[in-house]
């Protein structure tokens, strides 16, 4: 009798115990699918629409050499490639200026460039005929200047330029000499200013600006391949990925480090030649780096280097609680390849929104101020 | 006095340790333990992994955080020894309780002043301290072993292995019940392998109930999945411990809760039948 009210005991424990367990159990791992896993995509080689884009810009056929009468047939390419500098210790970082505006890092950039409710902007589109935001496709910075590729067909060169000397390059190439300018004020007024700037034009398709009028001459040869280096440019096609790329001499990478890094950019020119960079603004901003020395060893030690120093900012975001930043330095990483290495970094969207969040407050203030009677 | 619990647990152990193959099996453990403690050279450079070496090769990887470059090798390591352990505990702990239960020894154990669900409650005990001492000495020797080499000290192998154990005491729970049905070691192996395979299945009860016919499949999945141990879940959040990364949404205590609680329905389910046998 005892055992079997025992019995009866551990059966209905074992209900209530199974029972009680599927509710733990449903209530434990829910009936939710997991969220997918934070990833973040590197820009490390052409994807199918940076071949596509890159396809699109063949249109510049470069005047082809005469040799015995023959000529030799001659591929359409990319005219702002071919304008590239030439050789190594040269800088020049392309600007998808058309895809970055409409990422979303382009909208929190358009937020500052509009702080002032979009004034600025609409008077530069007056005085010049050109709307950034549409007419622009790429900015390229060299260290002989910048070019600006896109639609300038509607620029006012005549208004903004015609009081300086200028001359013929080439064909569809103009080259105007650094001086003074007039602009016609909104008001009708017109205010007298001086431009140290040499400024090339190239087939209302591209604009460049140089020191001199030789740096702007030299860039203008190039796209008609009367350049004089040697060498092919500094980006080929096939590394025209992100939405912003570009090679970087060590020299002026090392400036771009700033006091507070001085010994890392001592060992980046001591050691590395030249930087490859690309970036990504999909998401995240996903930064790829190649960098290329010529001592295999040196470059694995600063490689190391690297290493452990994005360890330890990782471990500092861990500690000040920054779970976002921590979580996108799990990324980072260098991938020591003989006398060269890749750097993989990441920054959250999120910490860029929040470092620039005074730029949208200003333009939304700017915004009301200016639909209010 | 001790309890008739702990004496029966006491007896189980000794048994095992007169099993050649778990002495082996350890054996083994301790074997690959020195291997990687003595082949493996790795070297850290501020936090980060800058290089390393096994049996004196340089082997090709990134430089990363070290917590980081650990991370697969953590996390493949919770993964062996959440299934591993719980294969290897099938198979070798399969036969303990119908040899206990054997006719001529079961007399004699009946025999003693202790109530029958003492001994299966000492049988399972002295089981599950075996699959404790293996699970702390691998997950211990692996932690140790990372730790010195790397300076990289963690707790999440040890917890992953304790997760580990949860999900094997539900499982030899059920093996045990069966033992009490039928005194047969293979058939308590089989019902350790079914309830791994639903186990497995209940941890993705949602994404395979998408892929049934609606009706009366879906539904009966349905609802035997909801008691089963979710064994499958429970190892993905030991390897999100073990490799220190965030944990999926939901409560991993009450996961772990309701595991341990079937099991321990299982093993109630063994009391019950074992209480009104005759032996």
């Amino acid at each position: 009798m005892e055992s079997r009210g025992r019995r009866r005991v551990w059966l209905l424990g074992a209900l209530l115990l199974f029972a009680a367990g599927a509710v733990l159990m449903f209530t434990g791992q829910g009936d939710t699918a997991p969220a997918p896993e934070k990833d973040v995509e590197f820009p490390r080689r052409m994807r199918s629409q940076d071949h596509a884009r890159a396809e699109k810009r063949r249109t510049w056929v470069m005047p082809a050499a005469v040799d015995a009468g023959v000529a030799a047939p001659v591929k359409p390419r990319d005219p702002l490639l071919a304008a590239l500098p030439r050789g190594p210790g040269r800088t020049a970082v392309v600007i998808e200026a058309n895809a970055l505006r409409y990422s979303p890092v382009g909208e929190l950039l358009m937020d500052c460039l509009l702080r002032d409710g979009g004034k600025n902007l609409e008077q530069f589109k007056a005085l010049s005929g050109v709307d950034p935001l549409q007419d622009l496709d790429r900015l390229v910075v060299t260290d002989e200047g910048v070019i600006l590729s896109g639609d300038f067909s509607k620029a006012k060169y005549q208004e903004l330029l015609g009081e300086r000397v200028a001359s013929d390059h080439g064909p569809g190439a103009r080259v105007y000499e650094p001086g003074d300018t007039t602009f016609t004020l909104p008001d009708g007024g017109t205010q007298r200013g001086r431009m140290d700037t040499a400024v090339g034009t190239w087939n209302n398709q591209m604009l460049v600006f140089g020191k001199s009028p030789d740096s702007v001459k030299t860039v203008l040869d190039r796209m008609d391949g009367r350049g004089q280096e040697d060498g092919p440019p500094l980006l080929d096609e096939n590394s025209t990925y992100g939405e912003m790329y570009g090679v970087l001499a060590v020299q002026t990478l090392a400036k771009l480090l700033g006091p507070d890094q001085a010994e890392l950019a001592q060992r980046l020119t001591d050691v590395a030649q030249n930087v490859e960079l690309h970036l990504d603004t999909s998401g995240d901003v996903a930064m790829v780096a190649n960098v290329t020395g010529l001592d295999a060893d040196k470059m694995t030690d600063l490689g190391k280097s690297l290493g452990g120093a994005l360890s330890m900012a990782r471990m500092k975001a861990q500690t000040e609680g920054k779970e976002d930043l921590a979580q996108l330095l799990d990324f980072a990483k260098v991938r020591p390849d003989g006398t060269s290495f890749k750097l993989e970094l990441a920054v959250p969207l999120a910490t860029l929104q929040e470092q620039l969040a005074w730029c949208r407050e200003e333009r939304q203030a700017a915004e009301r101020a200016k639909t209010s009677p | 006095m001790k309890s008739p619990v702990f004496v029966i647990a006491g007896y189980v152990l000794r048994e095992a340790a007169s099993r050649k193959f778990i002495l082996a099996f350890m054996v083994g453990l301790t074997l690959v333990l020195a291997t990687v403690a003595l082949s493996l050279k790795l070297e850290v450079v501020d936090g980060a992994l800058a290089a390393t070496r096994l049996f004196g090769e340089v082997m090709r990887s990134n430089i990363m955080s070290v917590d980081v470059a650990l991370r697969p090798i953590y996390r493949a390591a919770a993964y062996l020894v959440f299934y591993g352990g719980i294969l290897f505990g099938i198979v070798a702990c399969s036969d303990f309780a119908p040899g206990l239960l054997s006719p001529g020894r079961i007399e004699h154990l009946l025999a003693l002043p202790l109530q029958r669900w003492h001994l299966l409650a000492g049988t399972f005990l002295g089981v599950m301290t075996l699959a404790l001492g293996g699970t702390v000495y691998a997950a211990g020797g692996l932690t140790l072993i990372f730790g010195v080499k790397a300076g990289y000290w963690t707790m999440g192998p040890l917890i992953a292995g304790g997760l580990a154990c949860v999900g094997f005491a539900a499982v030899y729970a059920v093996m045990l019940t069966t033992a009490t049905l039928v005194r047969s070691a293979a058939l308590c192996s089989a019902a350790g392998f079914v309830l791994l395979v639903g186990g497995i299945l209940a941890g993705f009860r949602q994404d395979v109930s998408r892929y049934l016919e609606s009706g009366f499949g879906r539904t009966a999945f349905d609802a035997v999945t909801l008691v089963l141990p979710r064994l499958s879940a429970l190892a993905t959040r030991a390897a999100d411990l073990a490799s220190s990364t965030p944990l999926e949404k939901g409560s991993l205590g009450m996961l772990l809760g309701g595991v341990l609680v079937f099991g321990l329905g299982a093993l109630s389910v063994g009391f019950w039948h074992f209480e009104g046998k005759d032996c």
